[in-house]
């Protein structure tokens, strides 16, 4: 392109120097007036006739001669002769010699001719004038020389004015088609580069048109992926159900040291299983943007008990101290998706316990000031550990999926390798973040920061207490519609259990029958069923022209955690929601919530003193309560209730070293909540003094010196077997007891 | 330029009067005749033609200026009345002027020339009488130098030295 350009102005400066210099020389050739020399010349030779005709006359004619007339004409002859010597004729006739000779002879006669016509002179004679004669005649032939020689001397010069003429023509034409080339090359270059511009475009929009296709069927790909997880989430959850449930069951009943190891190892897997589907389904939810996080109050003391509660096994087994310290400037309550924040401390907690062999794991809660831009403060969740630490290189790539921090075929530590993605996203997901630091050898530090959005003081929605009983106060009549006969068996032993009566059917059609039937206080509803579903059941239900039929309180069991169909379900007439797996607690929970707060954990033990035993301290109260027992005895069956006794004091001394450890380790939260565990399950026995200890240590795990929180743990320990012998006596218990674990 | 003016008022004037006036008569040469002027005139002063000699023309007023020509070398003053003065001495109404000279080379020019451009019939060239072989006596010279679009062949040519008459047609 630049060539061209250059080219072409080379070319414009050449066409415009050939055109001043042509102009130039038109100019001269024009000033000359060559033409004009030809008419002198000519005129020079007529007057030179006209003068030898009077000269011949004035010879001729009678005297005297007529000198005036003569010298007239004698002097138009002789300015025409001046006239060839002028500048003009010098450049017309510049290289002719003959024309010089001749002018030569003219010049002479010429000065002859003036001595004869001074004015000095008076009058001339005739044989004077006939003297010259001769040499005027002979001038006739210079003169015509002169007029020819002229002639063909401008005509030559014309000639090569107009060759110069034709050749700047051509230089011109030249010049015009080069100039034409140029302009016509750039033309072609142009029309091509907007040919090129043109298939670039049509190109691109071809790309366009695949990549739009491409996304469509990937995003078409992905909603079918995540189609296909909601799905399977249910049919795989359904069989964990069964399987779950039965070991939980199984866990119940009496088993030998090596079949309770066995099941441990087998419940292990299966939780292992659980928290990878969970973690999967999870991700699934995230990576679609379909996780929707639930914030509620919650009083953030009480879901960090729950957290140490949970996680004081784990770090018991491996020896490690766990602290959990908020610190005073954090408020009670906060606005949270509480389910998901224990998810993230869980996770970041476990790790810490996972990656640690000695030391201790602390979770310190704390507010952080205020960023410049976004929420006005931020609460902080800092985990930090004492064990191997992370280096340098697998720092960055921790939050990405399956990255261990150790690489062992080994697998020692365990984990699913999603957690921490999982977590990570979850906290950006509330508007925060998680970050990590650590050192090799000496440990980790993950702060785990939200949002702080104070709560409300009035709406405080209880959390469920994970320790809580599953002893609810009166006996419901309970259908329950559940196609899979596992699942049925299980709820069916659960709901015995809780003391309620229960109705099983297998679809949504029978359900509806049996709720138009019978009178039932509780519908428990599957969503999958065949024939009729649970939501459509639900909706027939609902329509029953029996209005206290139709307003029966239903809830919904369902392996599928979308909260869309939470939402399908409340659209549909449901009370409640529960995600299968069912535990006791949630069932319980649920039962609660409906029908309000039964004669349970609730109500105190009464101090009567009854028969009994007197026990060690303030024993007003019986080991064994006869109205519990007798409450306990309309529901179920006297082995039934033997052999629960039995368990929960095989159990006992196992409880009594946990609270001794919580003693011994300064735990006052921890004491607490494994009393209350305690008196729960004693106080719906009708072990009453158990409980009643229970209760004491609960009350006064924070207050109370040491030495009066260990002698309570004493008396506890003090009161198993002698509620066994109690029990014995009751005729409860065989007088053999089963072996102490 | 003042001079110009002057004249061009003097002009518009006479022609005023030469239109609602009748011709003003004028005097018959004393001296030899240099310029014939016939055709179309108001005020012969022989028979049908007014000759002028040389006082008479003396008696006109002078325009003086120094040009270039394509006959002399260098730059030549010229003087003498300017052409229109001495056709509206002679009453000329016309559109051409036909020039002949004393070798009868003829040219034509137009009337208008005499009133567009200062065009003065010479008697003097740098102040001395023209002979006839130095082209005299009389002489039309158009202002070359002043003006670029008299420097032509058209304007050389109707420059007529030994201007003998005029005819106006």
């Amino acid at each position: 392109m630049t060539l061209l350009a250059l080219a072409l102005g080379v070319v414009l400066a050449v066409a415009v120097w050939v055109q001043l210099n042509q102009v130039e020389r038109l100019t001269q050739t024009l000033q000359a007036g060559a033409e004009m020399v030809v008419l002198d010349v000519h005129q020079a030779e007529s007057e030179y006739l006209r003068l030898r005709e009077q000269w011949q006359h004035a010879v001729d004619a009678p005297p005297p001669p007529d000198r005036a007339a003569l010298q007239f004409r004698y002097e138009i002859w002789v300015s025409r002769i001046g006239l060839l010597r002028g500048e003009r004729r010098a450049k017309v006739m510049r290289s002719s010699p003959e024309f010089e000779a001749a002018l030569g002879r003219v010049d002479a006669f010429v000065v002859q001719a003036d001595r004869l016509f001074a004015p000095a002179t008076p009058t001339y004679r005739r044989e004077d004038l006939e003297a010259m004669l001769p040499a005027l005649r002979a001038l006739n032939g210079d003169l015509h020389e002169m007029s020819v020689s002229a002639a063909l001397h401008v005509s030559e010069q014309l000639t090569q004015r107009h060759l110069a003429l034709r050749r700047h023509n051509q230089v011109a034409l030249a010049l015009t088609a080069s100039l034409l080339a140029l302009v016509l090359a750039f033309a072609w270059v142009a029309w091509r580069q907007l040919r090129q511009l043109d298939e670039r475009r049509r190109s691109l929009e071809h790309l366009t048109g695949v990549l739009r296709v491409a996304r469509h069927d990937a995003e078409a790909a992905s909603h079918a992926k995540s189609t296909f997880l909601a799905n399977m989430s249910h049919e795989l959850r359904t069989p964990f159900q069964g399987l779950l449930g039965m070991l939980s069951l199984l866990r119940e009943t009496g088993m030998n040291p090596r079949q309770i190891d066995y099941l441990r190892t087998a419940t292990e897997s299966a939780d292992h299983l659980l928290a990878l589907l969970n973690d999967i389904l999870d991700m699934s939810q995230l990576e679609a943007g379909r996780l929707t996080l639930m914030p509620s109050t919650v009083d953030l003391r009480v879901l960090l008990r729950e957290v140490e509660a949970l996680m004081r096994p784990q770090a018991a087994a491996k020896n490690l101290a766990l602290h959990i310290d908020a610190e005073p400037g954090v408020p009670e309550r906060v606005l949270l998706d509480a389910t998901r924040v224990k998810q993230v401390l869980f996770n970041l907690i476990g790790n810490a316990i996972k990656f640690s062999d000695q030391g201790a794991v602390v979770l310190d809660v704390r507010l952080t000031a205020a960023a410049a831009e976004g929420p006005s403060a931020m609460l902080e969740f800092v985990v930090s550990d004492t064990g191997i630490g992370i280096d340098a290189e697998t720092l960055p790539l921790l939050f990405q999926r399956f990255v261990r921090a150790d690489a062992t075929p080994a697998r020692r530590h365990g984990g699913t390798g999603l957690g921490l993605e999982i977590s990570r996203n979850l906290a950006r997901l509330m508007g925060g973040d998680i970050t990590a630091s650590s050192q090799p050898g000496e440990g980790s530090r993950f702060c785990f920061s939200v949002p702080l959005h104070d709560a409300r003081v009035d709406l405080v929605v209880p959390l469920v207490d994970a320790t809580e009983d599953a002893q609810p106060a009166q006996p419901l009549r309970v259908l329950v519609a559940e196609d899979h006969p596992v699942n049925r068996q299980y709820l069916a032993a659960l709901l015995e259990n809780m003391g309620h009566r229960t109705r099983f059917v297998g679809n949504g059609d029978e359900a509806v029958t049996a709720a138009a039937e019978e009178r039932f206080d509780l519908v428990l509803m599957d969503l999958h069923m065949p024939v009729t579903d649970g939501l459509t059941a639900t909706r027939t239900i609902r329509a029953l022209p029996d209005r206290v039929a139709a307003t029966v309180p239903i809830v919904a069991l369902t392996a599928d955690a979308f909260p869309e169909t939470r939402d399908r379900c409340m659209v549909a007439g449901m009370n409640d929601f529960l995600t299968k797996p069912v535990s006791a607690q949630k069932l319980a929970v649920t039962i609660r919530r409906l029908f309000g707060a039964g004669a349970t954990s609730d109500i105190e033990p009464q101090a009567e003193a009854k028969g009994g035993d007197a026990a060690a301290g303030h024993m007003s109260l019986p080991l064994l309560d006869p109205v519990s027992v007798a409450t306990a005895l309309e529901t179920m069956s006297p082995e039934r209730l033997g052999a629960m006794i039995a368990a929960f004091l095989d159990q006992g001394p196992a409880m009594a070293q946990r609270l001794r450890v919580a003693v011994r380790d300064g735990q006052p939260l921890e004491l607490s909540v494994q009393a209350h565990a305690a008196r729960g399950v004693a106080l719906n026995l009708g072990l009453a003094a158990l409980a009643s200890t229970a209760q004491s240590l609960q009350d006064g795990a924070s207050h109370l010196p040491a030495h009066e929180v260990a002698r309570l743990v004493q008396r506890f320990e003090e009161q198993i077997p002698r509620s066994r012998e109690a029990a014995e006596l009751a005729g409860l218990l065989q007088p053999a007891p089963m072996p102490a674990k | 330029m003042t001079t110009t003016r002057r004249t061009l008022l003097q002009a518009g004037a006479s022609m005023l009067l030469a239109s609602a006036l009748p011709a003003r008569a004028l005097l018959p040469a004393t001296g030899p005749v240099l310029l014939t002027v016939s055709g179309k005139i108001l005020s012969p002063n022989d028979g049908a033609q007014a000759q002028f000699d040389m006082a008479m023309l003396e008696k006109l007023p002078q325009t003086s200026f120094s040009t270039r020509t394509p006959w002399y070398a260098q730059p030549r003053k010229f003087t003498g009345p300017l052409l229109r003065d001495v056709l509206r001495e002679a009453g000329a109404q016309g559109t051409m002027l036909r020039a002949r000279a004393l070798n009868d080379y003829r040219v034509d020019i137009p009337f208008d020339d005499a009133q567009r451009f200062d065009l003065i019939v010479a008697r003097l060239l740098d102040d001395q009488p023209m002979a006839v072989r130095d082209k005299g006596p009389l002489f039309t010279i158009y202002p070359f130098d002043a003006r670029e679009e008299l420097r032509n062949a058209v304007y050389y040519s109707r420059s007529a030295w030994q201007l003998r008459t005029i005819e106006v047609r």
